[in-house]
């Protein structure tokens, strides 16, 4: 005899809300955001607005600017960021390549909205970062979002920023932000609770304010965490590069589902690759960038 | 674009076939095998004629789900299941076409939806308010009816998600339509989601929408969208095949997009033996509003399709009773 035989009826049958009730709940829920939408969905549209403009235009320029032109900026970028020659071989490298199998405008749209992306994360991160380090009763609100952000399957929350925001650059952006900003405002927080007491009393003892103290001491000596950070951001916000053109954002993203839906298999990989190839790129450049800044700040703090 | 939702494999289909095959077809009202189809109306159709079947013709009537393909490829192959309801036929020519010549399948009802296929179309806000865009090619004179989000400046086309059939063929449209000199950019969805939710969307906050979609669905039902006439004539099926359905055809052609044809099939030796059930199958034909409206309750009541038939035969009684004698008709409600 099996044991949910023997057992009263509530134990094994799991008391349910009814199939009725859960269709009216579920119903319910759902007019109440159509009718959200509807009310709110103009201004907060209108809210994003300046940053449609800017995205739009970011992408006309990085779309519109001749590729040697494109090729030589970006050499230069990253060899400021990494003042690695090697790097900046193998950037020109990818991106010719890329070029050559006929993705030079799709990778640009992709650089586009991974650049945006990525400094919308930074600009918001950071500061609530910053605010969560100083606060226990913040962190204590604040981790459980992100781990609802990080964990959450990203096809729920593409539903309400459609309903709100449409089809676009701009939901594109909010689902990759959505997905990419955690990092950055998790390892801000730690670097800094991570600074060394000693070293915040003696900024005490030298009379710094809690600004100089901020700016001056526990920033700086963050800054490796900090930039792990910023590094773990911009890989996840190019890992959401497909599920944003789901939405559509243009970009190796909408090939890849192209390639997905009809089997393409060169295609997916081709685009997929280009893909990893921007990745390797922000990665390495960010790291390098992150070590030196480092060295200064151990040569003025250390 | 039915073929997207069908997504059972051959392989799918061999096994199918086989599982099916033990059981030999006895129709003239013994066991009957039938296809339901993957999709709402799909679902709907098979378990309306299930009950009908069932209670009015006294059969013993045995559902097998699957995809356009697949029971396609079984019925050919092994004649069994002995009806599909809902099959869309377009992708199957090749194969159908010599079928129904050598007499082995049967179209016996060659519209059982009406107003069904794929097109263009705008919300019915957009048509009320604007009744002089009485064609695609008024509207498109009026891409600031439509402007897009991204460059206002531009009236927005919503095409296909990337990687679909249809990409292809509105990319071709797109070109022949010489809608890009008119001041029209052709967004791309992303994915079934975003073009539901751009549809959506447009018609919550009551703004103009013009796209493509496919129709009998629940969201066409539910908004109430309304199909736009291409206002030219179709430019025929070669041209159609060997030009706008590919990728980046040198000189598509002005056309209206071609006609869905679905049909209900049926297996030659079910036609033998089937007897009044064939006048019924060949009598059944949903009008197009009632369908939008009972995929509609599905969508909102997530109701599957038997509860879904039940509703349209309570709900649509004066529907359904033409199809069938009035002793049949009796029978059926009396079971209700």
């Amino acid at each position: 005899m099996a044991l949910s035989d023997s057992l009263p009826k509530v134990l094994t049958k799991f008391p349910e809300m009814g199939r009725a009730d859960l269709r009216d709940f579920k119903k319910g829920i759902d007019e109440t955001f159509r009718s959200f939408t509807r009310t709110y969905g103009e201004g907060i549209e209108d809210f994003f607005y300046p940053l449609k403009i800017f995205m739009v235009w970011f992408e006309k320029l990085l779309v519109g600017t001749p590729w040697p032109l494109m090729i030589i900026v970006l050499a230069i970028l990253v060899y400021i960021g990494s003042r690695s020659w090697g790097l900046v071989v193998g950037t020109i490298a990818s991106l010719l390549l890329i070029g050559y199998l006929g993705m030079w405008t799709d990778t640009m749209k992709t650089l586009a909205l991974v650049s945006v992306s990525t400094f919308v994360c930074i600009a918001i991160g950071i500061p609530l970062g910053i605010l969560m380090s100083k606060s226990n009763r913040v962190q204590a609100v604040i981790v459980p979002i992100l781990d609802i952000m990080q964990t959450i399957p990203a096809f729920v929350y593409l539903i309400p920023v459609l309903m709100l925001l449409g089809i676009g650059k701009v939901p594109g952006l909010i689902a990759v932000c959505i997905y990419a900003i955690p990092p950055v405002v998790r390892l801000t927080n730690l670097g800094i609770r991570l600074v060394d007491k000693d070293v915040l009393e003696a900024a005490d003892a030298f009379g710094a304010s809690p600004r100089q103290k901020m700016f001056s001491v526990q920033l700086p000596l963050a800054l490796p965490n900090l930039f792990a950070g910023v590094n773990q951001t911009i890989m996840m916000a190019l890992a959401m590069v497909v599920v944003a053109s789901l939405i559509g954002a243009q970009g190796l993203g909408s090939n890849v589902l192209k390639a997905v839906n009809n089997q393409y298999l060169t295609l997916g990989f081709m685009n997929g690759l280009a893909i990893v190839a921007i990745a390797i790129v922000f990665d390495r450049v960010s790291q390098k960038f992150g070590q030196r800044l480092q060295k200064h700040s151990e040569v003025v703090h250390g | 674009m039915k073929k997207l939702m069908t997504g059972l494999t051959v392989a799918g289909a061999i096994f199918a076939a086989t599982s099916l095959m033990t059981t030999t077809a006895s129709a003239a009202c013994g066991e009957i095998k039938m296809a339901e189809f993957n999709w709402a109306s799909g679902e709907l159709l098979a378990n309306v004629d299930k009950i009908i079947l069932e209670k009015g013709y006294g059969c013993t009537v045995e559902l097998v789900v699957g995809g356009t393909t697949a029971i396609f490829a079984s019925m050919n192959e092994k004649g069994v299941p002995h009806i599909a309801g809902e099959q869309w036929v377009n992708a199957l020519r090749e194969t159908l076409d010599p079928a129904l010549k050598e007499g082995r399948l049967h179209a016996i009802n060659k519209g059982p939806i009406t107003g069904l296929g794929e097109g263009w179309w705008i919300p019915e806000f957009t048509a009320k308010a604007h009744p002089e865009l009485k064609t695609a090619l008024d509207i498109l004179d009026h891409p600031e009816l439509f402007p897009d989000s991204e460059d206002p400046s531009k009236g927005a086309f919503v095409g296909c998600p990337a990687g679909w059939g249809c990409q292809h063929v509105n990319n071709s449209l797109f070109r022949a339509f010489e809608m890009e000199k008119k001041g029209w950019v052709l967004v791309d969805p992303g994915s079934a989601a975003g073009l539901d939710g751009s549809i959506a969307k447009a018609n919550e906050r009551k703004q103009n929408w013009f796209g493509y979609y496919w129709s009998p669905t629940s969201i066409i039902g539910k908004y109430n969208m309304q199909p736009v006439p291409f206002g030219v004539e179709f430019a025929g099926a070669d041209h159609w095949n060997s030009c706008i359905v590919k990728e980046d055809c040198p000189d598509p052609k002005k056309t209206s997009w071609i006609k869905s044809e679905v049909y209900t099939i049926v297996t030659d030796e079910f036609k033998k033996s089937g007897g009044e059930i064939n006048d019924y199958l060949a009598k059944r034909v949903y009008p197009g509003p009632i369908m939008g409206e009972m995929l509609v309750y599905m969508a909102d009541n997530q109701a599957a399709g038997p509860d879904a038939a039940i509703e349209f035969l309570t709900k649509h009684e004066a529907v359904w009773t033409k199809w069938v004698s009035p002793e049949v008709a009796a029978k059926v409600k009396g079971s209700l």
